[in-house]
């Protein structure tokens, strides 16, 4: 499972970012940067904050995300995502492991709601605190292409950036997934409906409460007796990896059903 | 039960913001004639069909866009507002909001 997963990662970021097809009247919900030169899709906070900002509502990207997340919700984080993807490599990276509190995972929804939306509404979109302009995804997929492609560049703004991404690449080698985890607005929004999704991680009948996915889980979610799905304490941080899957020693963690 | 019936009110939600925003909902966006006459003040020319050189000839266009061609043109900083709310082009052409043109300065 492991490897079709690790197949389908790579598949996704190939193919967000194939270049020769543009197609930016389209969202598609992974934080992908649409104002990378090879980029198909538009990013749905991209979007969202462009909108905002000249007072409307994306009506067909929150009925996009609201759908993909009542169907697959943090799943696509899981698979799908190309920077999750490289944060998972940025992991394998020999380095000094280190734990969070469970209190830093509520900082995304700040984020979503400052960054993504306040500082747009009421500053603007040119704002150096609009996510964007902050954004470790954005940074690599457009500021550093562009600014190698045109020859020149805000050198304070891009310095920001790749502070930015340094800093976040140093930290997703120690703590796995840490981008996800605590910062990742997008995620923050999938994560709200991931108890109501679909394609979900779901105790079977033959648990025997050895907690050995609890163990294993990448998100470092608690297991304990959970009436809704296998995780009872907080289920909108699964990602669907089926670490659990894996490792669970009676088969009993099945990802819908 | 409580959780089925919230899953289809959401998802009943989802695809009528959906529908609506894709493919009924649309946008009114004003031209950037402001913009046109910078330029052609500071002595760039951009040959717009419609518009004639002469600028006592300008008037205020606008056109209905759908959400998926804002969406577009927002993903390239196309579009803004003005003091009174009025969505405008960043572009002196609303041509330019329906492809992935970059702005001409």
């Amino acid at each position: 499972m492991e490897r079709i997963r690790l197949k389908i990662q790579l598949a996704a970021a190939v193919l967000l970012n194939i270049g020769f097809l543009n197609w930016h009247t389209i969202c598609f919900p992974v934080l992908n940067c649409h104002s990378c030169p090879i980029s198909v899709f538009a990013c749905p906070l991209g979007v969202i904050g462009q909108f905002v900002a000249v007072g409307m509502i994306p009506l067909s990207v929150i009925g996009l995300l609201l759908l993909t997340g009542l169907i697959l919700a943090r799943f696509l984080c899981g698979w799908v995502c190309p920077f999750g993807f490289v944060q998972e490599l940025l992991y394998k990276v020999p380095y000094i492991k280190f734990g969070i509190p469970n209190w830093l995972r509520f900082i995304k929804y700040g984020v979503f709601a400052g960054l993504v939306v306040a500082v747009p509404v009421f500053l603007s979109t040119n704002s150096p605190l609009y996510f964007c302009r902050l954004c470790p995804v954005g940074s690599i997929e457009s500021a550093i292409p562009w600014a190698v492609m045109r020859g020149s560049a805000d050198a304070v703004g891009l310095s920001v950036r790749l502070g930015i991404v340094f800093g976040v690449a140093i930290l997703a080698m120690g703590h796995r997934r840490f981008f996800c985890k605590v910062i990742c607005p997008l995620g923050a929004c999938l994560s709200v409906l991931n108890r109501l999704s679909l394609i979900f991680p779901r105790r079977g009948d033959q648990c025997t409460d050895c907690a050995v996915c609890g163990k294993t889980c990448p998100m470092e979610i608690d297991t304990k007796k959970g009436k809704v799905a296998v995780f009872s304490s907080n289920p909108e941080e699964c990602i669907s990896c089926l670490e659990c899957h894996k490792k669970c020693p009676t088969r009993s963690v099945n990802l819908w059903g | 039960m409580l959780r089925k019936v919230l899953v289809v009110v959401l998802f009943v939600l989802s695809i009528a913001c959906l529908l609506y925003g894709a493919f009924f909902r649309r946008v009114l966006v004003y031209d950037n004639l402001e913009k046109f006459e910078r330029l052609k003040n500071i002595g760039i020319t951009i040959k717009i069909p419609g518009y004639q050189q002469n600028s006592e000839a300008f008037e205020v266009q606008s056109q209905w866009f759908t959400e998926p061609e804002v969406v577009n043109a927002m993903t390239f900083d196309g579009i803004s507002r003005y003091k009174d709310g009025r969505l405008i082009s960043n572009y002196p052409d609303l041509k330019m909001l329906k492809g992935r043109m970059p702005c001409p300065t």
